[in-house]
């Protein structure tokens, strides 16, 4: 406190007495005259956290009148002590609090009229994490630059200051957090001696990670119930039924599907999974333990089961000859985040191996293809434009989680949180160290998914109103209200704070002549570059493609050959 | 959007000093919690968060206030600051040893022999917000009483959305004429009430209307003082787009106090909102009062505040009009800039020389 010994300035206004306050030299008068007791070296501060207490505030619509009032069942301390009310405010408004990033820096104007005092306590230490974090971000973009440019020697001493800048910031949460991974990722590619760095770990372990992913967000959820609730529609009508999952994990997608097979009105269909997943190493195969757990549950819901495990660490490595399709049988393939390891670099010649898998699909004539991807560009060829992509997608990402964590009380889902954050490390890690074949993480938009999937003569589906209601509703039960989903040409994304991370769409390619050719490259360009006439020629081509097969011809025959086990249920 | 508040911060922190900004931007945070998007007002909040003062009969600055209740009806209460009573030293039987002095009988003295204001002052809030014992109003007043020799008359209207159209109008009409019934509140050699109308916001907007009904009773009115006084309209102006939102005030705000204020299924061009629009009266001819009316440059409504002055104009009556073209709302709450000693020296001469 100040040289003045004088109280009315601490108690003056809670009395009532209309003197003039006899204020200790930090009290902003003016204001006190007001009812407020401000410390003039607060005002900054205060003015700061005001914006951000506005932010808070605001909601997605923009719309102050929209403003959920939870302040009604807030507890109000004093307001005279106006710093104190603003925080107490923005901690029942934004218990996580938003990366600096999202905020603009103090304003030159007010430079002036911040009074130096010794202790600038709270006020300096705000405005100091404030810039930590926008330095950080910047000193991270010119790492980036100089490694693209190969300036490995400046690289390293800018890694050097952001170490040092990460020991003063807050790495709990925000910008320093997500920095702290990216820090990590850019030492590693310089310092490492071979760039698979990132493919560290044990398929088992990396099971675990996607495991606790599963449970700290609702990505995964998403992606799971979306491809469901599509798979669940293809297959009406249908008694046998055949799902593709290429790519089993502990088989988290599977038991909502039996169990609304099994409620399906007329019965449940006879059910076929054929899982894809990495061989074991240590001898066990943990394919068909999953299949085991499946089948009881399929059994104890009275649906007919089977289970083939295919081991393979790559899904080019796979042969259609491998899933065994029957004839008569209505197929589903179901992709959750695998397709994109099958692209290469966009500016390398030649096929990727996703051509030849896209076709191989194709040929098995599914009802149904599921696809959800990550929505992001981590495929572009310039290390800089990827690494900020990056930067930007993986941010989103742990604000979101951290908003997660903030609103959820159980230990158990603290934990899925912290480990979530190591599943998403290995993923920043591929995209920031690894180059060519090594890298594996490369993610791409939906529209180029979208334009792929044409070019290889699949047909989109529509994912449907009801996918969309549903998948909303799926998200109320999760707090930290950021999260949103949105429909695009009849796919489904969902993001945080109208930022998408992840995209679902569905095709099918059981429909057309087999000696059909695929559609063409202009047609490709009519849907993707003219939107307002993508809806007539796609209309062109489609009923192009239903005058030239009129029989839907769907015998096959398949090779008998099997390398694996099936497991029955039932 | 979170990009446009900042764009909008910065404005706004340019245009004012900083305490004055975090006082404004307080306001609007508090207040947007307060009005419900169904129309009701969280008023417990609201009265909670309020900073209110006493009433103080011990002179501060040569001031002093009391409260008296005037209509028990409506419970309505008005705050009277004047100056800190002389005592006749000459006359023994008012000295301040004698055991029958009466306080109140001081408090109600005029306050010289010569002509003195009284200032009726309807305070500001949007006719929601605020009270006659806000802290920024008795400050306010207290500087008019000190600016003017006046005595001023704050009243404590009854506010929406609880209380609409008319009720804060009867409450300002009903405090003049409580006013004109006060022997002490007469001055000069005709003994007269040399009252003025005056009020910030809603409290501008009062002030007019009941102006008007002064006129259809009879009672003159020595001036009003409007500043940055609350009107609107059905149609949007230019001012309302460019500024929605940049200074501390935002269209949607101004809508929903209008809505909460006007009877249910008006719109903004009922005569309160737009007294010179399609439902307004006629002044030509009346005995309207002389006008001071004081318009901010940077407050979104300024193109009904100067629709105003022009409706005035039009109808031939005396109106000046003071534009401050780098102000905001609330200039006149804290005395830290040009435009509020500027302002209050031109309220100064305009109540001295109608008096």
């Amino acid at each position: 406190m100040g040289p003045y010994p004088c109280g009315s300035a601490a108690t003056g206004w809670e009395g009532g007495r209309s003197e003039a306050p006899c204020a200790a030299p930090e009290i902003d008068g003016l204001l006190a005259g007001a009812g407020y007791r401000v410390r003039s070296s607060d005002l900054c501060h205060v003015a700061q956290r005001l914006e951000r207490l506005e932010s808070a505030m605001v909601g997605s619509s923009g719309n102050h009148v929209d403003f959920a009032h939870p302040a009604s069942d807030a507890v109000h301390y004093n307001p005279s002590d106006l710093a104190a009310w603003v925080d107490s405010m923005l901690s029942e408004l934004a218990p996580a609090d938003p990366g600096p990033a999202r905020h603009a820096p103090a304003p030159d104007a007010w430079e002036d009229q911040i009074y130096s005092q010794p202790q600038r306590a709270v006020a300096a230490r705000m405005e100091e994490e404030e810039d930590s974090g926008i330095r950080l971000v910047h000193l991270l973009m010119s790492s980036a630059d100089a490694i693209q440019r190969g300036d490995v020697a400046l690289a390293g001493s800018l890694i050097d200051e952001m170490r040092l800048l990460l020991t003063r910031v807050n790495t709990g949460f925000g910008i320093g957090k997500v920095a702290g991974y990216f820090v990590d990722a850019l030492t590693r590619r310089l310092f490492s001696a071979s760039s698979a760095a990132a493919a560290s770990g044990s398929p088992a372990e990396y099971e675990i990670l996607y495991h606790h992913f599963y449970e700290a967000s609702p990505y995964l959820k998403f992606a799971h119930f979306t491809a469901n609730q599509a798979i669940l529609e293809a297959f009406e009508g249908h008694d046998r039924v055949h799902v593709i999952d290429f790519s089993l994990m502990h088989g988290l997608q599977w038991p909502a599907l039996i169990q609304a097979l099994a409620l399906r009105p007329g019965g449940p269909p006879a059910l076929r999974l054929t899982g894809i997943g990495p061989p074991s190493p240590d001898g066990r195969d943990s394919l068909r333990e999953i299949g085991l757990r499946l089948a009881e549950l399929a059994r104890s819901v009275r649906v007919r089961f089977a289970f083939r495990g295919v081991a393979a660490n790559r899904l080019d490595d796979v042969r259609p000859w491998m899933l065994q399709v029957a004839p008569g049988e209505a197929v589903a393939v179901n992709s959750v985040m695998q397709l994109h390891r099958l692209l290469s670099d966009p500016d390398s010649p030649g096929p990727a191996p996703i051509d030849s898998v896209l076709a191989w699909i194709r040929g098995l004539r599914p009802k149904i293809i599921t696809v959800v991807e990550q929505e992001a560009d981590h495929n572009k060829p310039g290390f800089l434009d990827r690494f900020t992509e990056a930067l930007f997608y993986y941010s989103t990402v742990f604000d979101s989680l951290e908003a997660g964590r903030a609103s959820c009380s159980g230990a158990q889902q603290q934990q899925s949180t912290a480990v979530a954050e190591v599943y998403l490390q290995r993923e920043i890690r591929d995209i920031v160290c690894c180059e060519g074949p090594d890298r594996a993480e490369r993610h791409e938009p939906l529209m180029r998914w979208r334009a792929r999937m044409i070019r290889a003569g699949l047909r989109p589906v529509h994912l449907g109103s009801n996918a969309f209601k549903q998948a909303r509703m799926l998200l109320t039960l999760f707090s930290g209200e950021g999260y949103c989903v949105e429909e695009v040409d009849g796919c489904l994304t969902l993001g945080w704070h109208s930022r998408p991370l992840i995209a679902a769409s569905a095709w099918r390619a059981d429909d057309f002549d087999e000696d059909a050719r695929p559609i063409p490259d202009n047609f490709i360009f009519n849907s993707i570059s003219n939107t307002n006439e993508s809806n007539s020629s796609i209309n062109n081509n489609a009923a192009m493609l239903r005058r030239r097969n009129s029989n839907n011809n769907n015998s096959r025959s398949s090779d008998s050959s099997s390398q694996q086990e099936s497991i029955h249920g039932m | 959007m979170a990009g446009s508040n900042e764009v909008n911060a910065n404005e706004s922190k340019m245009a004012v000093p900083l305490n004055t900004w975090v006082l404004i931007s307080n306001f609007k945070l508090a207040y947007n919690m307060l009005r419900r998007p169904d129309g009701t007002f969280n008023r417990h909040l609201a009265e909670f968060l309020d900073r209110k003062v006493q009433a103080n009969a011990t002179p501060v600055n040569g001031v002093l206030s009391f409260d008296q209740l005037i209509d028990r009806s409506t419970n309505l209460l008005v705050r009277i600051y004047r100056p800190a009573p002389v005592p006749d030293s000459e006359d023994p039987q008012t000295s301040p040893s004698s055991a029958t002095s009466s306080i109140f009988s001081s408090l109600i003295s005029p306050p010289s022999p010569d002509p003195f204001p009284v200032i009726i002052f309807f305070h500001g809030g949007s006719f929601a917000h605020s009270s006659a014992n806000t802290a920024i109003y008795d400050s306010l007043c207290r500087r008019f009483v000190s600016l003017c020799n006046a005595v001023v008359v704050s009243v404590n209207y009854r506010r929406s959305p609880e209380y609409r159209y008319p009720c804060a109008y009867d409450d300002g009409y009903a405090a003049l004429k409580w006013a004109s019934a006060q022997p002490w509140l007469h001055s000069g050699k005709d003994s007269k009430l040399r009252v003025f109308l005056s009020g910030d916001s809603s409290g501008g907007n009062i002030a007019h209307h009941v102006a008007i009904r002064a006129i259809e009773s009879g009672l003159t009115i020595s001036g009003n003082i409007l500043l940055n006084p609350m009107f609107g309209g059905q149609t949007r102006t230019e001012s309302e787009e460019r500024l929605d939102g940049k200074y501390f005030v935002t269209l949607q705000d101004r809508d929903w106090y209008w809505k909460a204020f006007l009877p249910e299924g008006a719109d903004r061009d009922h005569p309160a909102c737009n007294p010179f629009g399609p439902n307004g009266i006629d002044l030509k001819g009346l005995p309207y009062p002389k006008s001071l009316v004081v318009i901010a440059g940077l407050d979104l409504i300024q193109d009904w505040q100067l629709a105003f002055v022009e409706g005035l104009k039009k109808a031939d009556q005396d109106v000046k009009f003071v534009y401050r073209e780098q102000a905001t709302i609330g200039f006149y709450l804290l005395p830290n800039t040009d435009h509020f000693h500027e302002v209050m020296e031109e309220i100064k001469c305009f109540v001295s020389s109608n008096c």
